[in-house]
């Protein structure tokens, strides 16, 4: 692909898109770019691979059914114009708006671009050595350092010229413990739309803690099987509220037939403590952006409110359908693959428990920590969500670590035996969401502390 | 094409006398159709070009590893990839490493050459076929699908003479089938990629996925039990096993001391054999070269439940100072992981019907919500999403909910009975397995 400006590609892009009224059809364009540096560090391996840029383009058209077309190449954009069908008389069946400009890059305290690779490694290594050095059970110490930037560039046919730079930075540290026969861990992440500066927050005390956490686990013992009250942190929160529930309300899903929440709108699916909320305009956190890929504005997006559902996850097609407004949530994992209605940061709002009084009044339970994976049934209801450790509660006092315990059940039930969320302030984990096992984006979830009663556990 | 571009990148790389390099190149096309209910909602053409460079620069007792993506033929952005690499190079120690050389490789086909050449016309005759195998059963609806046809072209090049190039086929299948009866609903939910045209199977699969719907529906929530006995489908087992023994059979893990596998040790119970096959016919990762160049070959890595052989990449072979097993696998960042090709499972002496009619109370998993062992431990837990319960020999009801937990690296010591009738899914070519001593809890 030979290089040009965002300029001549918006120059480029409205001269592609004046080929296809809007009167007779929807007709949209998007330039996708990546630059990253991935460096994953053992103590038997350094593995260091960059992008310094790869691009795509990937362009479409509405005439009943979307025609798309994706290519690697400028040289070649003709064939847009020639293979996308032109119509008459198409253009009212995807919903009209108003067209906006925005040329904006995120702009972090210091970009890791500026930081040559020598002092990236200098870093990685010396976080390495001191976890590695910190207690010989630490057998292996792995660090996986991913930095991007995502360049999105979007004209359409309504008058949209759109450009976004998006950095992400995510850090993963994984401490493996071995004592005897037993081997395990725990891990740690930090992340965001943020630059080099999120590093400092690795000081020693934390790098003990994080290095803790693992040696932790060679204390841990098999959670109990069946139905208890459980405790879930933040991150584990976020999975339900994410993995559960989320991709049950993505609308495209209701275009399908194939959501359990389909005809719950404006009814009770939860406990009447739960706020649950979908939000792509919110700044620094891994899911956030400023318009998605089919050039909508990231807006706020009130799923559940007090219990009761109040809005499902768009995209421009399914909002169309539905006859609503949607807040920015169509999105692709790149050029090559296709647009859907996805997830952003989604969390619960804090409630006003104090977390030590929601512990208390449990006799026996369980804490889940540290959300590890979770999966979808959307036409089901169903729910998996794994955490990779936890703790036992008797007598209203946290008291044996636990290993990796999965919780499941009908999602319904979940949210309907949440009996208690905490105060304490919201907190997003970031990670990369598949819908089913595919088409992957950045997003965060979380929350506060949630309290839920009767929920079925097991060993994870 | 591909050696156009191979020409342009090397003659830029050798102005810069570099001695050691390699350009791995990858040219994909893929052209879907995306069903909404039983209508195309979206026809997609795609196409994609990466080229990921590594260069080495050798130190006194390390090498430095440079590796660089891109898919800009620009000669400036060409030439700031191999700048970056040669700087990534110069800072990266890793253990002492050299690119594979020329060698002899085994023959295997993974072209169809119907789809080379008429590709949206064999991916719209075969997404119609399926969707009029579907349509057939009126008692479920399908709510959404996808079908894909994949063309790759694959070129390696390096500096120790080695220039290779392979084109590959394949196909990708996600479908939801839901059934209702008194507003209750439940699906089958298939996904996957499959090699081979022969293996699409669309009325066989199909007939499957419609029982498999249904029966969800009128699924019960299974018994709990302490000492289950599950059989796994081939789907189920990929997940349950790849990964752990992947892991502990790898060359990598066995440097890191952190397998669990030693040569000639019991691992498994005796009934099971099982190889890692990169020439394996009808293999999603079959090839007669890994991501590095290196030959695939078919290693045993059980034999009656002894462990054999390792699984090498080049770098984890020159470390045990033996020769790569061709487990070079390229992850998404372009690195060359120590993964595993094919696993295969050779089959039992009992077909499935009189397995079932042996177990006096059992669990058979069609399909986890999600099985993702941990690779260190092999511990595991999952929701059931499609199965059945066993009772005297026969199945007695559909199940769904409840977790299965337990480990791998235990549970493949503890294995009853191995089915005749083996099923591909994706990378693997694996029987039903009937596994005792694990936890259902509902």
């Amino acid at each position: 692909m030979i290089d040009q400006s965002f300029d001549q590609i918006f120059t480029t892009f409205e001269e592609i898109s004046n080929n296809f009224k809007r009167t007779n059809q929807y007709f949209d364009i998007l330039y996708d770019s990546l630059s990253a540096v991935f460096i994953n560090k053992t103590p038997f391996s350094e593995d260091i691979s960059a992008v310094t840029k790869t691009s795509g383009i990937v362009a479409r058209t509405f005439d009943g059914t979307w025609k798309e077309i994706a290519l690697d190449d400028f040289s070649n954009l003709n064939i847009i114009v020639e293979k996308l069908p032109k119509v008459v008389n198409k253009g009212e069946e995807i919903a009209e708006f108003e067209g906006w400009k925005l040329n904006k890059e995120l702009k972090t305290k210091i970009n890791p671009k500026d930081i040559p690779i020598e002092e990236k490694l200098k870093k990685i290594r010396d976080i390495s050595d001191f976890i590695q050095k910190y207690d010989k059970r630490i057998v292996m110490c792995q660090i996986k350092y991913y930095e991007t930037e995502i360049t999105r560039i979007f004209v359409n046919n309504e008058g949209s010229q759109l450009r976004q730079v998006i950095p992400r930075l995510r850090l993963f540290i994984m401490p493996i413990v071995k004592e005897g026969m037993t081997i395990d861990f725990d891990y740690s992440v930090i992340e965001g739309e943020v630059g080099f500066e999120i590093l400092d927050e690795l000081t020693d005390t934390k790098l003990e803690q994080i290095a803790n956490n693992s040696l932790d686990m060679l204390k841990a013992k098999i959670p109990p099987a069946g139905k208890f009250t459980v405790i879930v942190d933040p991150g584990m929160g976020g999975t339900i509220a994410h993995e559960s529930f989320g991709h049950g309300l993505e609308a495209d899903q209701v275009l399908r037939g194939r959501s359990y929440l389909k005809d719950k709108l404006n009814k009770k699916v939860a406990s009447e403590v739960c706020v649950i909320c979908d939000v792509p305009d919110m700044g620094n956190q891994l899911g956030s952006y400023f318009f998605d890929d089919e050039g909508i504005k990231a807006g706020k997006n009130v799923l559940v409110e007090h219990g009761i559902l109040k809005n499902f996850i768009y995209d421009r097609k399914s909002a169309s359908l539905l006859n609503t407004t949607p807040q920015g949530n169509g999105r692709r994992e790149s050029y090559a693959h296709v647009v859907q209605p996805r997830m952003s940061n989604t969390y619960f709002e804090p409630g006003d428990y104090d977390i030590e009084e929601m512990i208390s009044e449990i006799k026996e339970g369980v804490m889940c920590n540290h959300s590890y994976f979770g999966m979808e049934d959307p036409i089901g209801g169903g729910m998996q969500c794994t955490s990779k450790k936890g703790y036992l509660i008797e007598n209203g006092e946290k008291t044996k670590i636990l290993k990796s315990i999965a919780l499941s059940g009908y999602v319904l039930d979940v949210l309907e035996n949440i009996d208690a969320i905490s105060n304490d302030a919201t907190t997003l984990h970031g990670g990369t969401c598949g819908k089913g096992h595919a088409d992957k984006v950045p997003v965060s979830d979380g929350g506060s502390y949630i309290r839920i009663k009767e929920v079925l556990i097991s060993p994870g | 094409m591909s050696n156009e571009k191979l020409d342009l990148i090397e003659k830029s790389i050798k102005s810069k006398n570099i001695n050691e390099y390699e350009i791995f190149l990858v040219e994909g096309k893929a052209y879907e159709s995306i069903f909404l209910k039983d209508k195309i909602d979206n026809e997609r053409d795609i196409s994609n070009f990466e080229y990921i460079l590594r260069i080495l620069s050798q130190k006194e007792n390390e090498t430095g590893i440079g590796l660089v993506r891109g898919n800009s033929l620009d000669p400036k952005e060409i030439e700031r990839n191999i700048n970056t690499c040669i700087l990534i190079a110069k800072n990266n120690l890793s253990s002492k490493f050299f690119f594979p050389g020329e060698a002899s490789f085994p023959d295997v086909s993974i072209l169809d050459k119907e789809v080379i050449q008429d590709p949206v016309d064999i991916k719209n005759n075969l997404a119609e076929e399926l969707i009029s195998e579907i349509k057939q059963y009126k008692e479920i609806q399908s709510t959404f699908g996808r079908f894909r046809v994949h063309i790759n072209e694959i070129s390696l090049r390096n500096s120790n003479s080695l220039d290779v190039s392979a084109l590959k086929t394949y196909f990708f299948i996600e479908f939801s089938l839901k059934a209702q009866q008194k507003g209750k609903l439940s699906e089958f939910w298939p996904y996957l990629f499959i090699k081979e045209r022969n293996h699409l199977n669309f009325s066989k699969r199909v007939e499957k996925w419609v029982r498999l719907a249904q029966d969800s529906l009128i699924a019960k929530v299974p018994k709990p039990n302490n000492n289950a006995t599950v059989i796994f489908s081939p789907r189920v087992l990929k997940n349950a096993l790849n990964p752990v023994i992947g892991a502990h059979a790898s060359g990598r893990a066995h440097h890191q001391k952190l397998s669990r596998f030693n040569i000639d040790d019991e691992v498994a119970s005796d009934n099971i054999t099982m190889f890692d096959d990169g020439l394996l016919d009808g293999g999603f990762r079959t090839n007669k070269w890994d991501s590095e160049g290196s030959p695939r070959q078919r290693t045993e890595i059980i034999k009656n439940g002894i462990f054999q052989k390792r699984l090498y990449d080049q770098k984890f072979a020159l470390i045990a100072n033996l020769r790569s097993t061709g487990n070079g696998v390229r992850t998404l960042t372009g690195i060359v992981d120590n993964g595993i090709t094919n696993f295969e499972i050779l089959p039992g002496s009992m077909n499935f019907d009189e397995i079932i009619s042996e177990i006096h109370e059992g669990y058979f998993i069609e399909q986890f919500s999600d099985l993702t062992p941990s690779k260190l431990s092999g511990a595991f837990g999952a929701e059931i999403r499609n199965g059945y319960y066993i009772k005297n020999g026969k199945f007695e009801n559909p199940i769904k909910l409840g977790n299965v937990s337990g480990n791998v690296l235990k549970m493949i010591r503890d294995c009853q009975y191995i089915s005749k009738e083996r099923e591909y899914f994706e990378n693997t070519l694996f029987p039903y397995m009937v596994f005792n001593n694990l936890t259902v809890s509902s």
